[in-house]
């Protein structure tokens, strides 16, 4: 199963992967718009992405969240009716939104973000 | 199934071309008009008076059903109309609860004004196609189809003779004729009902949705009032809509960013509350069963008792033994609550369909109670047999179960016997004879059709054909307008007495269920106490028919700090959730004291109809006395400690020496007293008069003084 | 004698606000607890003590159905 892993200890939280992914995903610099989520609280940094365990797959009404032959979670746009449930009830807080966008999004585990990160705290693992 | 041969009898009757368009904010601002005597299909503008005296869902229904009826008009003339809207917020997915549709005609068994809520596809496709409401008028000639088609922006009436009658069968035949491919079958929704509303009073409609995962038609009930039954007399057999393109900002709403906002709020309060809390995910609402059982509510033997010690054989634990339960059973997208349960693989044990296995619907609290405890049964398969029939044959599960104890009750006392059943052995607990009760009604045979006229008519029967004294059978029958009771027992409730006997369309708890403020709590002490909480509670109630939304979402969950609030049994937060996705949807900024007075609006229209119907005064919000106190001495013994206490602390009565009779009689002049009190204090806190008619300030101070609104009050003041 | 909700019942020593439950049979999982106005959090159930005279409240929280 293909997926992020994260390193919390090394994240400089530095926020390059969110701005990666926000530019990949959307074609725009805005962490608020990323599938991977970095914060800091008391020096230390917390990293939110998708997992890939799948909880959200038998949630979503329209049938529109599978696992593809890599083992990568993801959302079929076209079904999706943006009722936002995976978002609220994803084990991790890892199901994003945005009110520009009528669907959710979340990590696909591209790794382009990995690619970019100085500190080697995320990795993509197969 | 011939799907080919049941298409090709299709004989197109009309046809009615129009271009879909974008929602505004919640409305499509027209509705549909269908009138099946002259094949006349026809777009009506919705007016902004409409939208503002109004709203939608239950108020559109109501307004349209009034200007097609007058006073003479009855529920089997082609006046009579059905109404289905689902309201400016329906549709939304991001909120739980938000695909109900608000169903409105005149009744059958009451001859007045009826609303019935329903959820399933129907009422959000139905908008999406671009229309806020669908019109039904007329009785078609042979047996009709219409179908919407929301994409194509066709609407037809179709000529249908060869589809099955009862919905299982109905419903699947219409999704493999409309639907192009099996993927499709997910964008159509049907409205039918069954084989038995051709003969019985409450037949009941079925709206459905398509289970993509379980590959099976699912239906949902606007179960109350007999509409089913006016849909068979106008020889309709089922409406089909179809529209592709579910998505969460199809009602073009003015805020897009606060209904994600509210909406995923709620999820994650469903995600982390439900577990702890009525678990609503995994039970539905069959959890109710054991806690009205406990607190001795859960009607058993025609409302006699509120408990029995087998009531555990039928409580959730029984029911998940039974159930599929999926993560995502919503009857609409979006809705995490996710009661609408399912038994798949159920094996048929009798009547026509005997052997074959089915996907069905899981029974809910009231049917369970309904056709169960309240008749005296026990059993899960019975239960969940009896609900699929029911669904199937288009039969209202409440009025069933309340009708069929009553008979029972009656045969018991011999007020009735097997000769006038035909046979029947009407015992309490003879799940068999209630069962072939149920396929008699089907099949239009036997004491099946006497049952399936309902309470009232029954008792009518009874006294002039077979000499029964009509003060018990009233005392007994548990219907108040014509309407059979929702199951749950109000003896020790006043307030809830009271939620019943006055309620518009009769007595359903959907306008006030106090039971736990009122008796448990003791939250209500004085008749001011109590006649607030009839005034806010039926009028927040009805608010959630005129948008378009369920009311499980509001109460069967709750914020974690609810009970720190000011008001917990209002769930403040919930309240506010739908003052904001309300606004969020129409764009407009109504407040929590606004929303009620949309309410009242339509609340005081409802009376005021069925005051113009020949109803709607102080006489027709009598109720039984079985729904007030014990009627019999073994009901008052069975209960003794609990009602002589009363009568010492309240009439400061000695017991010791006195007969159960003297007990009944002393305890019934007091709590009848009660209830008159109460009745006096609700008319004047809703700004009625002493006869239940709402006063001419009442309308002007609300804005609903039409002026065919007042001189049907004038008329009567 | 102690109150429960506005209305009288009878006291017995060692009164838990869990016996008191079990003897109500206050099954209804969404309720709030006081003793003379004073919230009791379920964790304490089991060792908070009702004396004679105390005035509790076992709130329902629902005006559902």
């Amino acid at each position: 199963m293909k997926k992020l892993v994260t390193k919390e200890d090394s994240c400089t939280a530095c926020g390059t992967c969110e701005l990666v992914c926000s530019k990949t995903y959307f074609k725009e610099e805005n962490r608020e718009k990323a599938c991977i989520r970095i914060e800091t609280a008391n020096g230390k940094s917390k990293i939110t992405t998708c997992t890939q365990c799948g909880e959200c797959i038998d949630l979503c009404p329209a049938e529109a969240i599978y696992r593809d032959k890599n083992g990568v979670v993801r959302i079929k746009k076209n079904l999706c009716a943006g009722c936002f449930a995976c978002v609220g009830f994803c084990p991790e807080a890892a199901m994003f939104h945005h009110s520009d966008y009528i669907e959710p999004y979340k990590c696909i585990a591209c790794g382009l973000c990995a690619k970019e990160c100085p500190s080697g705290a995320i990795s993509i693992e197969e | 199934m011939n799907v080919e041969k049941i298409k090709a009898a299709h004989k197109l009757l009309a046809e009615f071309k129009y271009t879909p368009g974008k929602l505004d904010k919640g409305y499509a601002n027209k509705s549909l008009y269908i009138n099946v005597s002259e094949n006349k299909i026809e777009a009506k503008p919705v007016t902004e008076m409409m939208k503002e005296k109004f709203t939608g869902g239950r108020g559109f229904g109501l307004w349209y059903l009034w200007n097609a009826v007058t006073p003479e008009t009855k529920w089997n003339d082609p006046e009579n109309e059905i109404i289905i809207s689902p309201g400016p917020v329906g549709g939304i997915t991001q909120y739980p609860g938000a695909g109900k549709s608000l169903v409105v005609s005149l009744s059958p068994l009451t001859g007045s004004v009826m609303d019935s809520n329903v959820g399933g596809h129907f009422g959000p496709l139905l908008k999406f196609s671009g229309w806020d409401a669908l019109e039904l008028q007329g009785k078609a000639e042979k047996d009709v189809v219409i179908f919407i088609d929301g994409n194509a922006g066709i609407i037809r009436i179709e000529e249908a003779p060869e589809e099955a009658l009862d919905s299982h069968l109905l419903v699947e035949q219409l999704y493999e004729i409309y639907a192009d491919t099996p993927e499709d079958k997910r964008n159509i929704s049907v409205v039918s009902t069954g084989a038995a509303a051709e003969h019985i009073l409450y037949g009941m409609l079925n709206f459905s949705l398509y289970d993509t995962r379980r590959k099976a038609v699912r239906l949902k009930q606007a179960g109350r009032g007999g509409i089913g039954t006016v849909l068979r007399d106008k020889k309709v057999k089922a409406i089909v809509v179809k529209f592709k393109g579910v998505k969460g900002n199809l009602n073009n709403p003015a805020d897009f960013a606060a209904l994600a906002k509210t909406g995923i709020k709620m999820h994650k309060e469903i995600h982390a509350g439900d577990d702890k809390q009525c678990q609503m995910r995994v039970r539905g609402t069959t959890y109710l069963v054991k806690i009205m059982n406990d607190y001795d509510l859960l009607p058993v033997c025609n409302f006699k008792y509120g408990s029995h010690p087998d009531g555990n054989k039928i409580a959730a634990p029984k029911w998940i033994e039974n159930f599929n339960i999926g993560k995502a059973d919503g009857c609409w997208y979006g809705c995490t609550l996710s009661c609408s349960k399912v038994i798949c693989d159920y094996e048929l044990k009798t009547g026509p369909y005997k052997g074959q296995k089915v996907v069905t619907d899981a029974p809910e609290y009231e049917t369970i109670a309904g056709v169960g405890s309240n008749c005296g049964i026990f059993d899960p398969q019975f239960i969940i047999e009896a609900n699929f029939y029911c669904d199937t044959y288009g039969v209202d599960t409440i009025s069933f179960g309340t009708t069929t104890a009553f008979l029972m009750e009656c045969y018991e006392n011999g007020i009735i016997n097997r000769q006038i059943t035909g046979g029947l052995d009407l015992r309490f607990g003879n799940q068999d004879a209630a069962m072939e009760l149920l396929h008699q009604m089907a099949r239009g045979e036997g004491f099946g059709r006497i049952a399936g006229l309902g309470v009232r008519k029954c008792k009518e029967l009874f006294v002039r054909e077979y000499g029964a004294g009509a003060a018990f059978l009233n005392d007994i029958g548990m219907e108040v307008k014509g309407l059979e009771y929702a199951e749950y027992v109000s003896k020790e409730s006043l307030v809830q007495q009271g939620g019943f006997g006055m309620a518009n369309k009769g007595p359903q708890h959907d306008e006030a269920w106090l039971i736990f403020m009122d008796m448990v709590n003791n939250q209500l002490p004085t008749f001011e106490n109590k006649a607030e909480a009839l005034h806010y509670f039926p009028m927040f109630r009805t608010w959630l028919g005129l948008v378009g939304l369920c009311k499980l979402p509001w109460n069967d969950i709750v914020p974690e700090n609810n009970a720190q609030t000011d008001e917990p049994a209002k769930i403040p937060e919930h309240v506010q959730n739908y003052v904001d996705i309300f606004n969020a949807v129409t764009g407009k900024n109504i407040d929590k004291k606004e929303m009620i007075l949309q309410s009242e609006r339509v609340y005081n229209f409802q009376k005021v109809f069925n005051i113009k119907m020949g109803f709607g005064t102080r006489e027709h919000d009598k109720i039984p006395y079985r729904s007030v106190g014990p009627v019999t001495v073994e009901e008052y013994e069975s209960r003794q400690d609990r009602y002589d206490s009363q009568l010492k602390e309240l009439l400061g009565m000695e017991t010791e020496g006195k007969s159960t009779e003297e007990k009944l009689k002393a305890l019934r002049e007091y709590r009848e007293a009660q209830y008159e009190k109460l009745v006096d204090a609700v008319y004047e806190r809703r700004g009625w008069t002493p006869n239940g008619i709402p006063k001419l300030e009442t309308l002007q101070k609300l804005g609903i003084d039409l002026p065919e609104v007042v001189e049907v009050v004038q008329k009567s003041l | 004698m102690i109150k429960v909700n506005g209305r009288n019942f009878e006291w017995e020593k060692n009164l838990t606000v869990t016996k008191l439950l079990q003897k109500k049979n206050y099954t209804f999982p969404s309720i709030v607890v006081q003793i003379n106005g004073k919230f009791i959090p379920q964790a304490q159930y089991e060792t908070a003590l009702i004396n004679d005279g105390d005035d509790v409240k076992v709130i329902h929280l629902t005006s559902g159905g």
